[in-house]
C-alpha cells in the first residue's frame, strides 16, 4: 500500500477525445480536468448528463486511454493493472451475469481478485448483510429489481476491501430507504479511511456525504473545493433557535436592524420530505415487527 | 504496491469455468439430441446391393461420414457463435467495466473466454464421440455375426470367418476414429479463435458471426484454389492468383491441414506423427489468433 503522503487520485490536466462520425473532427469528452483526491477523502463529481464525468472515472479505472495526460491511484499510472489492485468500482446501472446469484457473484469478483476459501466465503457472508440481500443470496440476478441489483454491485466492488471506491451514481433506482443505508454506508466507510469518488445527480447527497467537490461542464472543471468552501454565502449569518416567541423574535430582529443588519426570513424550518419518509418507513417497519 | 502478473492460471480458469456456467445454463447442450438423432438415423441407410462385404463397408462409412458430418457441424456452430455472442454482449450489458476494474489484465480475460468456449465445446464432443462409438460398435458387432453366420452358412473357414470379421472391425471404433475426433475439436478451437479475434473490433454479434463464417470458408478452400492455379501453372498458363493464394495462405487458416476425418471415414490409419502435426498446427493457429486478438482488445476504449 503507498505511504500517507501519496494522493489516492491524482488526474493532471486530463484530455479525452473521441473521433467524430466520419473521423474528420476530434470530439472533447472531457479538456484539461486535473483533481486530487487525498487518502480518505470523500469526493463528489458533478456536472449535468454529458459533461465527462463518466469518462473521467473511466480514464482513472484504464478503460479510457487519455489522449493526454495522466492518471494516477494511489501514485500507479491507471492504465497499469496493478493499480485496481484497491480499487472498486461500480458502475451506473449496473448489470451482472443473469444467469448468476448474488453469492456467485461475489464468489467470481472475489476470485478475480485472488481471494480463496474461508476468507472469501466469510467476506461475502459479511457484504450480503451488509448489502440487505440475505433472503436473495441464492436466486438468480436475473429476477432481481434495480435497486437489488445496485446493491449487488455495491458489494462487488468492495468485495477486495478496496482503498479507493469509485461509484457512479451509487443511489440510481434505489428506493429512499436503500438510499439512506448507500450514504450511511459511505460514512462508515470514511470513517475506516477509505477513499471515495462518486458520481451523482442527487445534490443533496453529494452535499451529505462529500468533503470536497468538483463541478465539471462541457468537460471542463468549473469549479473545485472543499464543501464548505463552495457552498457557504459570506454575506449571511444562520441563527437557529429553539422555544423562541414572538415577543423575544421582535426584539432580536430590533437588535439587528440597530447593528444595520437585516433579517431576511423567519419561520419552523422544514424537514426534508426524504426525512420524512425514513421516519415514517422506519415507524412502519417497527409496527410491523 | 504489488505487482499483478503478466498472465496468471488462475485468473484465467475462474473465467474460463464462469465462461463454461455461462453457456451450460444457456442451455447449449440441447443440440446433442439433435446429433443423437442424426447417428440413430444413419444405422438406417442400407447399402445392400453392393454385396456383402462391400455393402457393410459401405454402412459403415456412410454411418461414420454422417456422424463426423454432425460433430463438425455442432462444434463448429457452437465454437462460433458461443465466442461471437459474449464479448459483445459483456461490452453492451457493461459486466466487462466490473471484470476489467478488478486487476485482470485483458490477456487473461481473452484466454478465460476463450478457454471456456473451448471447454464446452470439448465436453459437448466427448459426449457426442461417447454416443457415436457406442451406437457404431454396436452396429460393428451385430454386422460381424450376420457376416460370420452368412460365411458359415456357405461353408467358408474360420480364418476367412475371422478376416471377414477384422476388415469390418477396422470400419469401426479405432483408434484413428478418436484421431479423427481429435482434428474436429481442433477445428473448433480455430474457429473459435478466430470468432475471437473478429470479436474484439466487431460491434455486432451477427457481424462476427458473418465475416468469421468468410474466413472459415476461405480457409476451407484455399489449398484447392492453390492447387489448381498451381495446376494451371505447370500447363504454362501462368495467373496473378497463385500469387494471391499465397497471400492468403498467410492471413487465413488452412482449413486442409486440420482434415484427416476423411482418410478415418475410409477406414485409414492415423500415425501418431501425423496427429501430432495436426495438433501442432490447430494450436499454433489458435495461438497466433489469440495473441492477434489480445493486439486489437489491449488499447480498446471501453
Amino acid at each position: 500500500m503507498a505511504g500517507k503522503e501519496v494522493a489516492a487520485v491524482e488526474i493532471v490536466d486530463l484530455v479525452k477525445e473521441y473521433p467524430s462520425s466520419f473521423r474528420r473532427k476530434m470530439y472533447r469528452a472531457v479538456d484539461e480536468v486535473s483533481l486530487r483526491i487525498e487518502q480518505g477523502e470523500v469526493y463528489g463529481l458533478i456536472g449535468p448528463n454529458g459533461s465527462g464525468k463518466s469518462t473521467t472515472m473511466k480514464a482513472l479505472l484504464g478503460l479510457v486511454a487519455p489522449t493526454s495526460g495522466l492518471c494516477k491511484v494511489f501514485g500507479c499510472d491507471s492504465m497499469k493493472v496493478d493499480a485496481r489492485q484497491h480499487v472498486g468500482f461500480l458502475p451506473e446501472n449496473p448489470y451482472f451475469y443473469k444467469h448468476q446469484t448474488a453469492e456467485e457473484t461475489l464468489k467470481f469478483y472475489g476470485r478475480l481478485c485472488g481471494m480463496r476459501g474461508k476468507q472469501l466465503a466469510m467476506r461475502i457472508d459479511a457484504l450480503i448483510e451488509l448489502v440487505s440481500l440475505q433472503d436473495a443470496r441464492k436466486r438468480r440476478l436475473g429476477g432481481y429489481s434495480k435497486g437489488m441489483l445496485q446493491r449487488v454491485g455495491l458489494a462487488q466492488a468492495m468485495i477486495q476491501e478496496p482503498q479507493l471506491l469509485v461509484l457512479d451514481e451509487p443511489t440510481a433506482g434505489v428506493d429512499p430507504v436503500g438510499s439512506r443505508q448507500i450514504r450511511n454506508l459511505i460514512f462508515q466507510l470514511k470513517e475506516q479511511g477509505v477513499t471515495v469518488f462518486l458520481c451523482s445527480h442527487l445534490l443533496e447527497q453529494v452535499q451529505e456525504v462529500c468533503d470536497t467537490v468538483g463541478i465539471i461542464f462541457n468537460g471542463k472543471m468549473v469549479q473545485q473545493g472543499s464543501l464548505s468552501e463552495l457552498t457557504s454565502v459570506d454575506s449571511h449569518t444562520e441563527i437557529l433557535v429553539e422555544d423562541m416567541d414572538e415577543a423575544t423574535l421582535a426584539k432580536v430582529r430590533e437588535v439587528i436592524e440597530q447593528g444595520g443588519g437585516e433579517l431576511l426570513a423567519s419561520g419552523a424550518p422544514r424537514r426534508s420530505l426524504e426525512n420524512l419518509f425514513i421516519e415514517i418507513a422506519n415507524q412502519c417497519g417497527e409496527e410491523a415487527r | 504496491m504489488s505487482k499483478i502478473g503478466f498472465i496468471s492460471a488462475t485468473r484465467i480458469s475462474v473465467i474460463a469455468g464462469h465462461t463454461f456456467t455461462q453457456l451450460v445454463r444457456m442451455k447449449v447442450f440441447y443440440f446433442l439430441v439433435v446429433f443423437a438423432v442424426i447417428v440413430l438415423a444413419s444405422q438406417f441407410v442400407d447399402m445392400s446391393t453392393l454385396g456383402a462385404v462391400k455393402a457393410v463397408e459401405q454402412n459403415l462409412r456412410v454411418m461414420k461420414g454422417a456422424g463426423f458430418f454432425a460433430m463438425n457441424m455442432f462444434s463448429v456452430i457452437l465454437a462460433l457463435s458461443a465466442t461471437a455472442l459474449l464479448l459483445p454482449k459483456d461490452i453492451e450489458d457493461r459486466t466487462l467495466y466490473t471484470i476489467l476494474c478488478k486487476p485482470v489484465p485483458r490477456l487473461d480475460y481473452l484466454i478465460g473466454k476463450l478457454l471456456g468456449v473451448v471447454a464446452l465445446v470439448t465436453v459437448g464432443l466427448l459426449v457426442m464421440d461417447g454416443l457415436f462409438c457406442l451406437i457404431l460398435n454396436i452396429r460393428v458387432e451385430a454386422m460381424v455375426a450376420e457376416q460370420a453366420d452368412l460365411l458359415t452358412r456357405m461353408g467358408r473357414s474360420a480364418e476367412v470367418i475371422e478376416s471377414h470379421a477384422a476388415a469390418i472391425r477396422e470400419q469401426g471404433v479405432t483408434w484413428s476414429l478418436q484421431a479423427g475426433v481429435i482434428a474436429v475439436l481442433l477445428k473448433a478451437i480455430v474457429v473459435a479463435s478466430i470468432a475471437l479475434l473478429v470479436s474484439t473490433f466487431s460491434t455486432s454479434t451477427i457481424f462476427t458471426i458473418i465475416i468469421t463464417v468468410v474466413v472459415v470458408l476461405i480457409g476451407l478452400i484455399q489449398a484447392e484454389a492453390r492447387d489448381y492455379f498451381l495446376q494451371q501453372q505447370s500447363l504454362g498458363m501462368s495467373s496473378p492468383m497463385l500469387e494471391m493464394t499465397r497471400w492468403i495462405s498467410l492471413l487465413f487458416p488452412d482449413f486442409k491441414l486440420l482434415g484427416i476425418e476423411d482418410g478415418v471415414i475410409n477406414g485409414e490409419r492415423v500415425s501418431w506423427s501425423l496427429l501430432g502435426r495436426v495438433s501442432l498446427a490447430g494450436v499454433l493457429y489458435a495461438a497466433i489468433y489469440t495473441v492477434l486478438s489480445w493486439f486489437v482488445f489491449r488499447r480498446k476504449e471501453l
